[in-house]
């Protein structure tokens, strides 16, 4: 698969909010004594026919714009994108659109891992806690639909 | 006849030749001439009552005297005229064509003559009109020109005995040149602050005078949208320079110390947080009057921290303020450092500085000798100096105090420092694609010792470095793709050098070139987002008053900056030697977004950039051409409302400036009611909303703390609620002396996170489970511990319409009944419940007013309005008089009934309607980042903790909302966000 970016790199976009993971309350420190505050991932530019696929948009309309793209667009190939709890989403999609092509659609999954950034934010009274910051790993997945060249 | 009548017959008769009689009365019957008999002569004699008498001719002697009817008769008579019949026997020729002579001349006259108020050209036919001939009578026919001149002078004369005092205004281009510009620019800012950027804005913006300043409030194009989407995917940009900044400097404990007695570390960090001190990162912070934590509050500032220079302890703090904060801060800060020691500004310090400038200007340019001759005549001329910085004060008013104990120095910093905020994801483009990091100056030898900042800088090594590493932070900031990405609140000191050298020649659109700056730096923009400018780099030359003071004196003026550029062989091309001048230090501080709440966040952060004043207009038109859009007031409200923060001073009911805020928007609205004619009004009253324009903070509060008192954990229901508040009035009118203790904004994190848990929805789709263990879970006891520590307290709320409606300002916040809940549970899609209208009983009581002003007020009315001055009045006027003077007072405060409006004694209420009210709203909008109509405001706590308890988990936060003018209840979700 030609993936053009480097795939440790990829993101959704900003209104999705997709990675409620399960990240449990940092295990190593103190509950009482930092907030989690999560940034955003990293955004980059995209093509018209990347689909960064979120949890808080409807289904079919995800699945319709999709469709729109590939259609009515005059795309050859999108690429849906999928962090975190959307995985499953972006797979779903991925598989309506090659059923309802009768066959005429190809996928090509791709996965990498993204880079996430947390801000701990200490409530110590003395207030001499350096606020922290660590990084964490979730996964993503970069599903490649496109026509077959041989046709 | 009246006198009245005599005037206007004197009129009327005034002209008339004096054989024309009309009759008036009988009085004067026998004294009045006959027909064509009159004396010579009395047509010119202005009153005909007198001529008549006294002006007995021979001639009319010898006629026969009609005892009933004399002289003409306008109109028929029944009598045909009462003429005699008899004719004269024979007709004086002579006398007779005198007589017909005056008639005649008379006539002409009267003809001639204009009524009153009609302008010659009125007299004229429509087509023949032309515009503008009142002004320019030559537009008039020929034949009336010499009337309408005269008429012209006339009115002229009238005019100027009326306003005499305005002087004889100066030509228009007079008017417009530079000078004289300016002085009528510096005579129009003494009364309220211009920015820096007035002149722009005020071409484009509707002004307001706000706050002793002249603000933009919003575009008169229409860009509401435009602007949301600048903010949300491009850069929008606002001048936040009325800020006011206030420097604090002294020993690092001391400051700390006096500092602390303003804060409270429950309501979050305070200015003593380790990375706030350390000068990496922008603190806020709620302040209050010096230990009074939770009861006296008077606002949000923002403060920033200069980093430590080795081995000093001696600090720098600038303290960001509002200015309808800062006159309540800036006492508050004295008396805690003890400063009262007013440091009198050197010896005219203003003066000073044009004659610097004057005299380094004509020796830096070689221009032609007219033009300095020019230059010279102004300088010595009257000193038309703009104005940089604030020109409502006086020169002599001391901007600094030192205190003698702990040697703190208290600096007013307002309009020293201009500040522009950028917000939007790609802030940081514009930022990166406008400003250029100074390039050094080898070439200057350095023997030669400069009056300019900069060369003497390049000179020291370690500042250099410095400099450098600043620049390469700088350069990091092209690899990021959003403004997000950053730490929050991170600094960055910078030097840069003048931007209108890189003046795009077309308006352009800054986007981020993430690509070819990916390869560059991996490892350098992932240490950045990671942890931050290092403390060094947030050092900014701009903390010194002299490096300020030479930037600014020494700035390129526009126009030379544009005769350098014509002298540029290629046209257009850069100036290749940047002109020394031209290095700026500037300070740029990352602003956070929306941090509260699991959706959009982190939306609207951006970037600050703080100048030295006077280069204000120097770095705004390079920014507005990297395709930003501009935001007034109006969009900094919605910024707010978006990043669903409260925005000062309107959402500071607890504050004296948000007091003030609230009186104000009161007489506004209010004002602006009342314009509408009485039919066309909202009838309030029967919409059953008692405060449509303020909102009764305190009220409230006491209700619900003597309903949750009396009621324990029941329902409130209309009659219970209102029997409460009735009991209430009379043990207030026992216990009125006691001052009652006043409401506030709970602040206490720990509280507020408590309340946060209690109100979610405990099992709901798409919500994870709360960490409950922590919490205790809401119960009765858990309610009542709540309470007795936080009774007389209102709680910030987010409210969002799930489905209909768009929220207004002072929407009310309502319980929803059992039956409502179950409605909803029932079908979803339907709005909400009806208001059923109330009944307006003082439309007829305005009616009935002067005809009955005994009537009593209706028992539901309770004087229970402790604050306000209104309200007070009318309590000791209570006190003061008895029942027998009660209808008194009654027609006192109905003097001043509105109709639709509730008279001031407000009735309950929490209780007006049929759903308790909890809170309102204070701003409230359809928000195009929800997609839904979203609203922020205050609930009482005791009345949210009653709710609660009462609401099944499935329904927990599920309040009603309703817009003042309207009856129909939409269904609501409250989030309490900490």
């Amino acid at each position: 698969m030609t993936e053009p970016r480097n795939p440790s790199m990829s993101s959704i976009p900003q209104t999705g909010p997709a990675h409620t993971d399960s990240s449990s309350p940092a295990v190593e420190m103190d509950p009482v004594e930092y907030t989690l505050r999560k940034r955003l991932p990293r955004k980059l530019p995209k093509r018209r026919n990347d689909v960064y696929v979120n949890m808080k948009t409807d289904f079919r309309a995800q699945l319709a714009r999709c469709q729109k793209l590939l259609e009515g667009g005059g795309h050859r190939e999108i690429c849906v994108h999928g962090l975190g709890l959307a995985i499953n989403r972006a797979i779903n999609i991925a598989l309506q659109l090659q059923a309802s092509s009768q066959g005429a659609l190809q996928l090509a999954a791709n996965t990498s891992t993204v880079e996430l950034v947390d801000d701990l934010e200490p409530e110590d009274p003395d207030e001499a806690g350096e606020p922290m910051t660590r990084t964490r790993n979730n996964s993503a997945i970069h599903i490649k639909v496109f026509y077959p060249d041989a046709q | 006849m009246s006198a009245a009548k005599v005037k206007m017959r004197e009129k009327k008769m005034r002209n008339q030749p004096a054989s024309v009689q009309y009759p008036s009365s009988s009085s004067n019957v026998e004294s009045s001439t006959q027909n064509g008999a009159d004396a010579p002569g009395t047509g010119k004699n202005a009153d005909p009552l007198k001529g008549g008498l006294s002006e007995v001719h021979p001639s009319t002697e010898r006629q026969k005297k009609t005892p009933h009817q004399s002289g003409w008769v306008r109109g028929h008579h029944k009598d045909g005229g009462g003429y005699t019949k008899e004719m004269p026997k024979y007709v004086t020729a002579g006398a007779f064509a005198r007589a017909r002579a005056a008639e005649v001349s008379a006539m002409l006259k009267a003809v001639r003559k204009t009524t009153s108020s009609s302008r010659v050209f009125e007299a004229l036919p429509k087509h023949m009109r032309r515009r503008a001939m009142s002004h320019n009578t030559k537009r008039l026919p020929h034949r009336l020109r010499e009337v309408a001149n005269r008429m012209r002078e006339k009115g002229l004369q009238a005019g100027s005995k009326k306003k005499k005092e305005q002087a004889k205004s100066k030509s228009r281009k007079a008017r417009r040149r530079h000078g004289n510009l300016l002085l009528e620019f510096n005579r129009r800012q003494r009364k309220n602050i211009w920015l820096e950027t007035h002149i722009w804005h005020a071409k484009r913006f509707h002004m307001v005078k706000k706050w002793g300043y002249c603000l933009g409030d919003r575009p008169t194009y229409k860009c509401y949208r435009a602007c949301y989407r600048a903010m949300s995917s491009h850069c929008l940009l606002q001048d936040l320079s009325y800020y006011c900044c206030i420097e604090l400097q002294g020993d690092e404990d001391k400051l700390l110390a006096a500092l602390s007695q303003l804060t409270s570390k429950e309501a979050g960090p305070t200015f003593a947080a380790a990375l706030c001190l350390s000068g990496r990162r922008q603190g806020s912070v709620m302040v209050y009057r010096a230990g009074r934590y939770p009861s006296q509050p008077l606002g949000p500032v923002t403060f920033l921290w200069r980093p430590r220079t080795q081995g000093s302890v001696h600090r720098q703090l600038w303290i960001w303020a509002h200015p309808t904060l800062k006159q309540d801060l800036l006492p508050e800060l004295q008396t805690v450092c003890q400063c009262c020691e007013a440091v009198l500004p050197p010896a005219a310090p203003v003066e000073v500085n044009p004659t610097l400038e004057a005299e380094n200007t004509p020796e830096a340019k070689p221009v032609p000798g007219t033009k300095r001759k020019r230059s010279r005549k102004d300088a010595t001329g009257p000193p038309a100096k703009k104005i940089l910085g604030d020109g409502t004060r006086l020169p002599s008013t001391p901007v600094s105090w030192r205190s003698s104990s702990n040697g703190i120095v208290i600096n007013d910093l307002t309009m020293e420092i201009v500040r522009y905020r950028l917000i939007g994801p790609q802030s940081h483009s514009v930022l990166v694609d406008t400003l250029e990091a100074a390039t050094g100056c080898d070439e200057v030898p350095k023997s030669q010792t400069c009056s300019l900042w900069w060369p003497q800088h390049c000179s020291d090594e370690a500042k250099m470095t410095l400099h450098q590493q600043q620049a390469d932070i700088f350069n990091i900031l092209k690899g990021i793709y959003s403004t997000a990405e950053l730490p929050s609140g991170t600094v960055l000191g910078l030097t840069v050098d003048d931007p209108r050298l890189t003046l795009p020649r077309k308006r352009v659109k800054a986007l981020p070139c993430v690509k070819q700056a990916q390869e560059v730096d991996e490892e350098k923009r992932r240490k950045l987002m990671l942890e931050g400018v290092p403390e060094p780099c947030c050092q900014s030359f701009i903390w010194e008053q002299s490096v300020r003071d030479n930037v600014t004196d020494n700035k390129i003026s526009e126009q030379e900056l544009n005769r350098m550029r014509s002298e540029v062989l290629v046209p257009g091309s850069r100036l290749s030697p940047t002109p020394l001048q031209g290095r700026v230090p500037i300070l740029l501080v990352e602003q956070p977004g929306k941090q509260v709440g699991h959706e959009m966040s982190s939306w609207g952060a951006g970037w600050d950039l703080l100048l030295p004043k006077g280069w204000g207009m120097a770095f705004w038109i390079p920014l507005v051409y990297r395709g930003v859009r501009i935001g007034g007031l109006n969009m900094s409200l919605k910024h707010s409302q978006n990043k669903a923060a409260p925005h000062f001073p309107r959402d500071y009911p607890d504050c004296p400036a948000g007091m003030r805020f609230q009186e104000e928007q009161e007489a506004e609205l209010l004002n602006k009611f009342k314009r509408h004619p009485p039919a066309k009004r909202t009838n309030y009253i029967k919409h059953g909303c008692v405060a449509p324009f303020r909102c009764p903070w305190q009220q409230l509060a006491e209700e619900w703390e003597i309903i949750v008192q009396e009621g324990g954990s029941q329902t409130r229901t209309t009659a219970q609620a209102d029997a409460v508040t009735e009991e209430r009035t009379s043990q207030q009118a026992i216990s009125i002396t006691k001052p009652p203790s006043r409401f506030t904004v709970l602040r206490n994190r720990k509280a507020l996170k408590l309340l946060s848990a209690w109100c979610r929805p405990t099992t709901s789709k798409g919500q994870r489970p709360c960490r409950v263990g922590e919490l205790p879970p809401i119960s009765c006891e858990a309610v009542t511990s709540f309470l007795s520590a936080h009774a007389m307290s209102l709680v910030w709320v987010h409210v969002s319409l799930p489905s209909k409606g768009k929220p207004e300002y002072h929407a009310m916040l309502c319980v929803p009944t059992p039956d409502d809940l179950k409605a909803l549970g029932n079908r979803q899609g339907t709005g909400g419940p009806q208001e059923p209208p109330h009944r307006d009983h003082f439309k007829s009581r305005i009616k009935r007013r002067k005809k009955d002003p005994k009537k009593a007020a209706t028992p539901s009315v309770t004087p229970d309005k402790p604050d306000g001055k209104k309200a007070d009045l009318i309590f000791a006027s209570d006190l003061d008089t008895n029942a027998s003077k009660d209808p008194k007072s009654f027609s006192e405060s109905s003097s001043d009934l509105v109709l639709g409006l509730w008279p001031d004694p407000l009735p309950s209420v929490a209780s007006h309607c049929s759903r308790v009210t909890v809170g309102w709203v204070t701003q409230g909008d359809f928000s195009m980042s929800a997609g839904c109509g979203e609203a922020l405001g205050f609930v009482s706590v005791a009345g949210l903790l009653n709710t609660l308890l009462n609401q099944t988990s499935e329904h927990k936060g599920k309040l009603l909302l309703r817009n003042p003018t309207s009856l129909h209840y939409r269904f609501a979700k409250i989030n309490i966000e900490v």
